[in-house]
């Protein structure tokens, strides 16, 4: 278990789209090589947060501070939920520019990135535009992008949410091999509690907007973690308990909707 | 602000902290407004005076090579002369008449093109030959069809913006995305329907980079034809000046030759604001 990476510090932050104040004030710890999960009703603000972190946006107030080794790594990567990957590159192509524009040499750029589609299942796709491909397998070249960088801190936006139940299910167990195998810290913004309690060290439950933090549970299942924990009674009843907080902020999330003019 | 849990081993660390532009937006979109503005002018502004400096020192043969303020001095003259106002006006209502005329033919075609393959197969080989014809080289035609007068201009500008309009329309309308006429399909559009409420707003943001490009061309037409003609508009005043050696007079019909050229962009990009509201942010047409 490495303990001497990563770690992200959120104080204050905040971030307001006009006048419209879309996040925070927002404080959230995150220790190095934890997977932490964020859930919250639509709106609340995870995914702009995880941009923040990212450094696509910047906060209106407040500040995210990232620890990182500095040996150069490359510190953050991210997983989007709409891919984000290239309509004008094969799939192979995807994944070797995003390591060579990184400092990855060609053959190490070429053996990691024949390494990780093989480990996603694209290897014989390698020479497929994305536009051939299915929504699943597209997010599989995001996936196997953000993997191949290895980064310190994984971002991960809804990554699974655009795919068929079935194919969800897998890519979460995969997810959950490949991080037990080789661990970092990674933000994992989802709607899905079951997805959150699965994979998370933690879940941090955020309030309708501006989503603040208003619950952050350890998950008691120890490490490894096999995908049969879904079935077992303390899973339901950590999902009934996180539900109960969720549903809260989700009622006031579809007030604030229904409810006419109040932003 | 330093933190109970970032005391490890790191080395480096990573702040995200707002900008300029989160803690004072309203000044930041003001500093940025103004910056545009003063480039927008400035850039211009520096050439005049450097070429002005250049004549005044004598880098530049002012005689082949009039200086910025003798352009003013000869446009100023030619105004007060009522010299200038005549031939401005002619070249403004030809543009303006074979701009309109071959955007809406060129509209016409490209959505018909567009929508409907058997007229697409029918005229698409044709008229790509047709476009590839200087269209310059056809005025011998048009005078033999047209007669002198107005009409031969008028139309050799309407043909050079037919092209582009047509092929900007018909493209546009070939890469709408098909998701948007499904849609269209379940809510039972009629044809008008989905041309009106689909077709054309999702193609016109691309229709009007042709708009834009075509206003260009048809000025560049314009001055081309009045240069071979002769009689009256900016194209005259150019030439006339170079043959009678009045540089002075050369230079101004250039200069508002310019003007024209970017008035008229700013029009067509203003309507196209105007008719395109959701278009606001990052669009192709913003950005031209």
């Amino acid at each position: 278990m490495p303990t001497e990476t990563a770690a992200i510090l959120a104080e204050g932050v905040r971030r307001d789209f006009g006048a419209v104040s879309g996040l925070g004030p927002l404080d959230l710890t995150i220790d190095d090589g934890e997977f932490v999960c964020v859930v919250g009703p639509s709106g609340c603000g995870k995914s702009t947060f995880l941009r923040i972190v990212a450094g696509i946006l910047r906060p209106t107030a407040g500040e995210v501070t990232i620890a990182t080794r500095g040996d150069g790594k490359v510190p953050l990567s991210m997983v989007f939920q709409d891919h984000g990957i290239y309509p004008w590159k094969t799939v192979e192509q995807n994944v070797r520019f995003a390591l060579e524009v990184n400092g990855f040499g060609r053959a190490e750029a070429r053996r990691r990135t024949d390494h990780w589609l093989g480990q996603l299942g694209l290897a014989e796709f390698r020479t497929a535009y994305p536009s051939t491909l299915s929504g699943g397998m597209r997010q599989r070249v995001g996936i196997a992008r953000a993997f191949a960088l290895d980064p310190e801190i994984l971002l991960m936006d809804e990554p699974f949410a655009a795919l068929d139940a079935q194919l969800r299910q897998v890519l979460q167990e995969e997810l959950l091999g490949l991080w037990q195998r080789d661990r970092r810290t990674v933000v994992f913004v989802t709607h899905s509690l079951e997805e959150a309690i699965l994979l998370g060290d933690r879940v941090v439950v955020m309030s309708a907007r501006p989503g603040r933090v208003v619950r952050s549970t350890e998950v008691p299942f120890e490490r490894p973690r096999a995908a049969a924990v879904r079935d077992s009674a303390a899973f339901a009843d950590l999902k009934a308990q996180l539900w109960d907080c969720l549903r809260h902020e989700v009622d006031a999330y579809l007030a604030t909707v229904t409810g006419g003019t109040d932003a | 602000m330093p933190s109970q849990t970032l005391t490890r081993a790191e080395t480096r660390r990573i702040l995200r902290a707002p900008g300029r532009q989160e803690l004072a937006p309203e000044r930041w979109a003001r500093l940025l407004r103004t910056r545009d503005l003063a480039l927008g002018v400035g850039v211009p502004l520096l050439l005049a005076v450097l070429w002005q400096v250049a004549c005044d020192a004598g880098w530049i043969d002012r005689r082949l090579y009039p200086s910025p303020v003798d352009i003013v001095r000869s446009a100023w003259d030619m105004w007060q002369r009522d010299s200038l106002w005549p031939d401005l006006l002619a070249s403004l209502r030809r543009t303006g008449l074979g701009y309109v005329i071959g955007s809406a033919v060129g509209a016409l075609f490209g959505v018909a093109m567009g929508l409907w393959r058997p007229i697409r197969a029918a005229l698409d080989p044709l008229l790509n030959a047709l476009y590839t014809v200087p269209k310059l080289a056809l005025l011998p035609v048009f005078l033999t069809v047209f007669g002198f007068g107005e009409l031969p201009v008028v139309a050799l500008i309407a043909v050079t913006v037919f092209f582009f309009i047509w092929i900007s329309t018909m493209s546009a309308m070939l890469a709408v995305p098909a998701g948007y006429r499904e849609a269209g399909v379940t809510l039972n559009l009629s044809t008008w329907q989905m041309f009106r409420h689909v077709m054309l707003p999702a193609a016109l943001p691309e229709i009007f980079v042709g708009l834009r490009i075509a206003a260009g061309v048809s000025v560049l037409i314009l001055v081309g034809v009045e240069f071979v003609l002769g009689g009256n508009g900016l194209g005259h005043v150019i030439e006339q000046g170079r043959t009678t050696l009045v540089l002075g007079q050369t230079y101004v019909g250039i200069v508002v030759v310019a003007l024209v050229g970017l008035v008229f962009s700013m029009v067509v990009q203003l309507i196209g604001r105007l008719l395109m509201p959701w278009n606001r942010s990052g669009s192709v047409i913003r950005q031209l």
